[in-house]
């Protein structure tokens, strides 16, 4: 048994020499290798990075981004990158432990492969006073949705850039005027959307977690409650049975639901009040043909209006 | 008067604002600890009811409290975490308080290399390292109680851990540990008189009997950890191990004896939804203890199926 031990120490030893000669010949040159947390913030180091980066995400669009699993695979793409971009504000806390795992001093906090996309953000519902469990899974930095505020990808790619910028070492003009390109065609489309939602401003709608008041926000809809009674607590009777009385009174509409929420809550919610549950999406999600960061929102915005007009109808 | 007032609202408005933006990024957990620098605090109970028709069974439809840990952890340098964990176990009717884990972890030693220092739960198999309440199940498996001892293998020492520069993840481990032995005094009847091989009269126990469930590694321990992983699928991932571990036996004054363990573990994990999630893990541990009579070899495995059905519950079973 013994023997048989050391033999296979010894055989993934010589294959593990062998494995990384072979990976040192072949890794690519050249590029700035960036591992992001969400696939939202890939799409915008995509557009900033051009052809000078590889981006990839830890996580999927289709993930609840506050409860994705470290997995072993994301320690190594850690351990390869340069640049490691990411939510911050508590939402991606999932990243600490891996980036400790990767060993990989370029990218830990205060490092300039380190880049916290929500530095100079203003950001919405900083809890004030004392904090605790009973308030459910509150974040103390604010509410961390700010992604979903198209707006905020100025915040975003400037933190991108600053960071791009440093490791490029100075030479900062090819990222800069990417991203001014980008945000000009952004800000065209977001126009383009909220005139789009102008008809319908000021709708009120409820939605299951508290991830929209960013988005709230920036296209004037009003939200009145929310399908868990604090977040990331599960819905119970007595608070659904108070929030249909609010939603009735209020004359709510919508309910806004991330896909991978259960609906039984908030069927039970619409069949009694009479709204509509719309899946909105909360992150760019490839497997969906969301592909970037303005489709996310023409598809929310699209499905938003869609959902209201039959509502206007019926 | 005035302009001083109007000076100091106008402060404090400024203030405010400059609190809704985001100065700088979000301090790391262990980081938190402003304005006294203090260490990030918690607290995590681990109580547990139990219904038995087994009379002797002193824990006969109780609840009881098994354990409160309080963890304290924190940066105390760039790429320097300590993380301290005080345990009040209740053995039978008695609380006792210990430290459970109190170490300092070196995040990068040198390129790939990290290293860790103080009482740690050794990084030997799957479930060894990972403290009770962030098991799957309220006991630990008969195998790691049989071969390791109630609270596992835990050491007194340092680990040197190493992240191959591969591109799939292979992880060596490395340490060397200092265990305190058991202590007790070894019953009349379980003693004989033995002639070693050199023909000298020794007491030895030959039957551990009552001391069999309390065998463990002790004194300086020497542990190693082989693990690889690969996303099999996009929504899947294999990690396989292999671990040894070298030492005396816990009760080594009466028993004389040297052990060695070994351990195979392959666990499969498949993310179905974002939240739904199945994990088939195996654990099986190999055990080779000399005494002076000759050479006992035991082996003892599990197996454990477990299913995330959403985001708040699970369920599963394990077969020992």
């Amino acid at each position: 048994m013994k023997k048989i031990f050391i033999y296979v120490i010894c055989e993934i030893a010589s294959l593990t020499l062998a494995m990384t000669f072979l990976c040192n010949l072949c890794s690519a040159k050249g590029r700035i290798n960036v591992v992001t947390s969400t696939e939202d913030l890939a799409d915008l180091i995509k557009v900033v990075g051009g052809e000078k980066v590889n981006v990839v995400s830890l996580s999927k669009g289709s993930q609840d981004p506050h409860y994705v699993e470290p997995r072993p695979s994301m320690v190594i793409l850690l351990k390869k990158a340069d640049m490691v971009v990411r939510i911050g504000m508590d939402l991606d806390i999932w990243v600490d432990s891996l980036i400790a795992a990767s060993r990989n001093s370029r990218i830990i906090y205060g490092a300039v492969g380190y880049v916290d996309t929500s530095v100079g953000l203003e950001r919405l519902e900083i809890p004030t006073g004392k904090i605790d469990g009973s308030m459910g899974d509150i974040h103390i930095y604010g509410n961390p949705h700010y992604w979903l505020d198209p707006e905020n990808a100025k915040v975003i790619t400037k933190n991108v850039l600053n960071g791009l910028a440093k490791l490029s070492r100075g030479a900062p003009t090819y990222f800069e005027n990417n991203r001014t390109e980008y945000l000009k065609k952004l800000e065209a489309k977001i126009n383009a959307l909220q005139e789009k939602l102008k008809p319908y401003k000021g709708t009120k709608i409820v939605t299951y977690h508290n991830s929209w008041p960013y988005f709230a926000k920036r296209f004037g809809l009003g939200i009145v409650g929310f399908v868990e009674p604090k977040p990331g607590i599960p819905p119970n009777p007595s608070h659904i049975a108070a929030l249909i009385e609010k939603m009735k009174k209020e004359k709510v509409k919508i309910i806004v639901v991330e896909p991978y929420f259960s609906q039984k809550a908030p069927k039970t919610i619409a069949s009694e009040t009479g709204t509509k549950i719309v899946i909105l999406l909360p992150s760019v999600d490839e497997k969906k043909g969301i592909k970037t960061f303005i489709d996310l929102f023409e598809y929310n915005i699209n499905k938003l209006i869609d959902a209201l007009k039959l509502q206007s109808a019926n | 008067m005035q302009k001083y007032l109007f000076a100091v609202v106008l402060l404090l408005s400024a203030n405010l604002f400059a609190q809704d933006v985001m100065e700088k990024p979000t301090p790391l957990p262990g980081m938190r600890g402003v304005p006294s620098n203090i260490p990030d605090i918690s607290v995590i109970g681990n109580f547990y009811g139990k219904v038995s028709e087994d009379k002797t069974d002193t824990e006969r439809n109780r609840l009881t409290t098994k354990e409160v840990e309080l963890a304290l952890q924190g940066y105390i340098y760039p790429e320097m975490k300590e993380s301290v964990v005080i345990a009040a176990h209740k053995h039978g009717e008695d609380v006792v308080f210990e430290i459970c884990e109190g170490y300092v972890s070196f995040l990068k030693v040198i390129d790939n290399l990290s290293c860790s220092v103080g009482k740690i739960h050794v990084d030997f198999g799957k479930i060894n390292k990972v403290h009770q309440h962030h098991r799957s199940y309220v006991d630990q498996p008969q195998v790691i109680t049989n071969f390791f001892g109630d609270h596992g293998l835990v050491g007194e020492g340092a680990n040197l851990s190493y992240l191959m520069p591969l591109p799939f993840f292979f992880q060596i481990d490395i340490s060397a540990w200092r265990i305190p032995a058991h202590s007790h005094e070894a019953e009349e009847s379980s003693v004989a008189n033995l002639t070693d091989a050199e023909g000298n009269t020794i007491d030895k126990i030959l039957v551990p009997g009552e001391c069999e469930n309390e065998f463990g590694l002790a004194d300086e321990v020497y542990t190693t950890r082989y693990w690889f992983s690969f996303p099999s699928t996009e929504k899947s991932e294999i990690e396989f191990g292999l671990s040894g571990a070298k030492g005396r036996g816990s009760h080594y004054e009466h028993h004389k004896d040297k052990a060695e363990v070994f351990g195979a573990d392959l666990t499969y994990k498949l993310w179905l939804t974002s939240y739904e999630r199945i994990i088939f893990q195996n654990e099986l541990l190999y055990l080779m203890r000399e005494v002076p009579v000759g050479t006992l070899k035991r082996y003892g495995w599990y197996s454990f199926l477990n299913y995330r059905f959403n985001k708040y519950w699970d369920w599963g079973f394990r077969y020992d």
